[in-house]
């Protein structure tokens, strides 16, 4: 949907008919060095063998090298060369290229976030990389790479501003009060720990291992597999001697081994991601700074998150802690294992803070008092009756492979399944208030969403035949964005009549409020 | 029972504004019916053909399945034709939709029922499109796109090209009022 954008002759719009430059810049000249710097890094690993080893082939190697490394530079040096941005009117522009020019115009207000990165190498020079995005582009809209520190921070701000500030002609935006920037919530050594304990990271210490392997399996010759088997035949040996106490203990060792490993690899994993976390508050607009080795800091605008989704995991919710993911329109993962931490608004809090954290993300939240609403209690019955065909299958199945009726036992488990059901029955529920609509689920681990009503899409009733049967009907709330927080509020079981009276509500709701990414 | 026939007027009641939203849920044009029977005839007659041939190298390979694996494909082929004509009438009984100056409402299926509600202001744009057999029996479907996820564009089939094109014309200029 296009801004419209008033005629060049409307007198009352200065700043459409006299664009102001807020900003104007380029790169720093350390792109040249750091982009040498990052290429010839790239290039360190498949140079070793060549250079070592490589007797026939180590001149025309080498000069490879210096084919693709005088590339790179001449690549850079156009780019440092071409490249400009500038912020005039209600634009950010950038152009680069010297033969081809390209020169891209994206409105500030459709800029959802510009995000800060400093990896190892920006850092010794002291310089960033400023991303910024947009709701419609598949990935960047733009890459700033590298700026100093100092106008990375002043483009930020600048966008900021004039992002919040759409009405306003341009030279009202500099005299305007600036709000002061409130730090929410940091995170230190103990709140990374705690996060790291809670994650589960079994499976990248098996990676971990698994790469060591690898690594070393490249490294090693290939004798140590058969000294390594000789060992393990004798191991093996002395344990058929000692009986199956043995065998269970170093069974067990080698679990609490891996577990240990894992709450390490986990919790370093953690400090090393998330160090020196601050969630903080200018405005409209929230911050977001991290990381150890690679610093991140990026900047949202409230009004933008789309969907809200609070998540206590089972080991989180044993602890009292929560994760909060948010979803801005347009927001995508870069890839399936993105490690970036972007996903996580708040990557661990205390479950007591919840409230505090929410209404900073939604100030009118708590303006909005819903009643809690709880779903069919034919829930129960429903999840019984397949907890019920289920056990029967097992037991079946059981009693035709051992020959006998032990297998019936297991319809002792039924007590607690209904125990289970009926606990998890309680804890699902939905609110509709004036502003926003919110779901809960789960009762081992529970995750609870926040949809503004304003940023629900399109709201899907679905019946399935067994739905029907009882009567039930399960709702849907679809947003813009949701790579972070994993699908759209979905609540099932609603009585139909209600599930239709809600859907009806939330899309007349949702028909009253213009859209606004 | 419940159905999805009701309600609009039900909400509206709660919304203290009831007189302009009360508006039945129309049919599509019964045309489509004879549409999709000639798409699910096409498809029934691609499968049919390829599957007729891997039966037929079979009965060469191993004789003596010859008469048992040419009834049962008389019996799959039988069954898929059946269901390629009876169910269009049944899907076209089904199928409705409803507008009126604030929500698009369509509903559709009869065992797996779905009603979707797109708030007006939601919608991004809006594409008529005609395939060949669509253009014979002079038809048109519309896809609604919204900024949605899962769940981000709705497709209502089977509408007589001039309604296609006016409701298309009435749904872009009430929807994308907002500036964003």
């Amino acid at each position: 949907m296009q801004t419209e954008i008033p005629p060049p002759s409307a007198p009352e719009n200065r700043f459409t008919t006299l664009p102001v430059k807020l900003l104007e810049g380029r790169l720093h000249p350390l792109t040249l060095v750091v982009g040498l710097v990052s290429s010839l890094r790239r290039l360190i690993i498949p140079a070793i063998p060549i250079l070592l080893f490589g007797n026939t082939f180590r001149w025309g190697g080498i000069g490879l090298f210096i084919v693709i490394i005088g590339g790179t530079l001449v690549s850079l040096l156009l780019r440092y060369l071409s490249f400009s941005y500038r912020i005039e009117g209600q634009e950010l522009i950038t152009r680069e290229g010297l033969i081809e020019r390209q020169e891209r115009h994206i409105p500030l207000e459709k800029v959802h976030e510009i995000r800060i990165e400093q990896n190892l190498l920006h850092r010794i020079f002291d310089v960033v990389e400023a991303v910024v995005e947009t709701a419609g582009a598949e990935g960047a809209e733009a890459k700033l790479s590298v700026l100093s520190r100092a106008e990375a921070e002043r483009l930020r701000e600048a966008v900021a501003a004039r992002g919040e500030a759409k009405n306003l002609p341009v030279d009202a935006v500099e005299t305007l009060a600036k709000p002061e920037r409130e730090v929410i919530r940091t995170l230190g050594l103990r709140d990374l720990i705690w996060h790291g304990l809670t994650s589960n990271h079994l499976l990248s210490a098996l990676a971990i291992m698994g790469a060591l392997w690898a690594f070393a399996d490249d490294v090693l010759p290939n004798s140590i597999y058969q000294q390594l088997g000789k060992f393990l035949k004798m191991a093996a040996g002395q344990m058929y001697q000692q009986g199956w106490r043995a065998a269970v203990m170093v069974a067990l060792a080698g679990l609490a081994a891996v577990m240990i490993l894992g709450l390490v690899v986990s919790v370093v994993g953690s400090v090393i991601k998330f160090y020196g976390f601050t969630l903080s508050r200018q405005g409209d607009e929230l911050f977001r700074s991290y990381g150890l080795i690679t610093r991140r800091a990026s900047s949202l605008p409230r009004r933008r998150i789309q969907v809200l989704k609070i998540e206590e995991g089972m080991i989180r919710r044993w602890f009292g802690l929560v994760t909060l993911r948010a979803d801005i329109s347009g927001s995508k993962k870069e890839d399936e294992d993105d490690n970036t931490g972007r996903d996580v608004l708040m990557p661990v809090a205390k479950a007591s803070e919840l409230e505090h954290l929410v209404s900073v993300f939604f100030p009118q939240l708590a303006a909005d008092p819903a009643e809690w609403k709880m779903v069919s209690r034919l829930a129960v019955q429903r999840s019984m009756v397949f907890a019920a065909l289920l056990l029967c299958l097992a037991v079946a199945v059981l009693c035709f492979l051992t020959r006998s009726w032990l297998g019936i036992g297991l319809f002792l488990l039924l007590p607690a399944l209904y125990w289970l059901s009926v606990k998890s029955y309680r804890n699902f529920g939905y609110a509709l208030g004036a502003e926003f609509f919110r779901t809960r689920s789960g009762w081992l681990g529970r995750e609870s969403y926040v949809v503004p009503i304003e940023k629900s899409q399109v709201i899907v009733v679905r019946q399935s035949p067994f739905d029907r049967w009882l009567n039930l009907a399960s709702l849907q709330v679809d947003t813009a964005g949701q790579a972070y927080t994993g699908g759209s509020p979905n609540i099932s079981n609603l009585p139909m009549a209600e599930a239709l009276q809600v859907a009806r509500t939330l899309a007349r709701k949702a028909s009253r409020a213009s859209a606004n990414f | 029972m419940f159905s999805f026939d009701s309600g609009m007027q039900d909400s509206s009641s709660l919304e203290a504004n009831p007189s302009s939203d009360i508006v039945e849920f129309q049919s599509l044009d019964p045309r489509i019916i004879q549409v999709w029977r000639i798409a699910g005839l096409i498809f029934c007659g691609v499968v049919l053909l390829i599957s007729l041939v891997g039966v037929v190298i079979v009965s060469l390979k191993a004789p003596v399945t010859r008469p048992w694996i040419f009834v049962g494909w008389f019996l799959v082929a039988a069954l898929l034709l059946w269901f390629c004509l009876t169910m269009p009438p049944r899907r076209y009984r089904n199928w409705g939709y409803r507008i009126n100056d604030k929500v698009l409402e369509t509903r559709s299926g009869k065992m797996f029922q779905v009603l979707r509600l797109l708030p007006l202001n939601r919608l991004q744009h809006v594409d008529l499109q005609r395939g060949p057999v669509e253009r014979m029996f002079g038809l048109a479907r519309l896809q609604l796109h919204t900024a949605g996820t899962h769940e981000a564009t709705i497709t209502i089939p089977g509408l007589a090209a001039d309604v296609a094109t006016q409701l298309r014309d009435r749904l872009v200029a009430r929807g994308g009022k907002d500036a964003d």
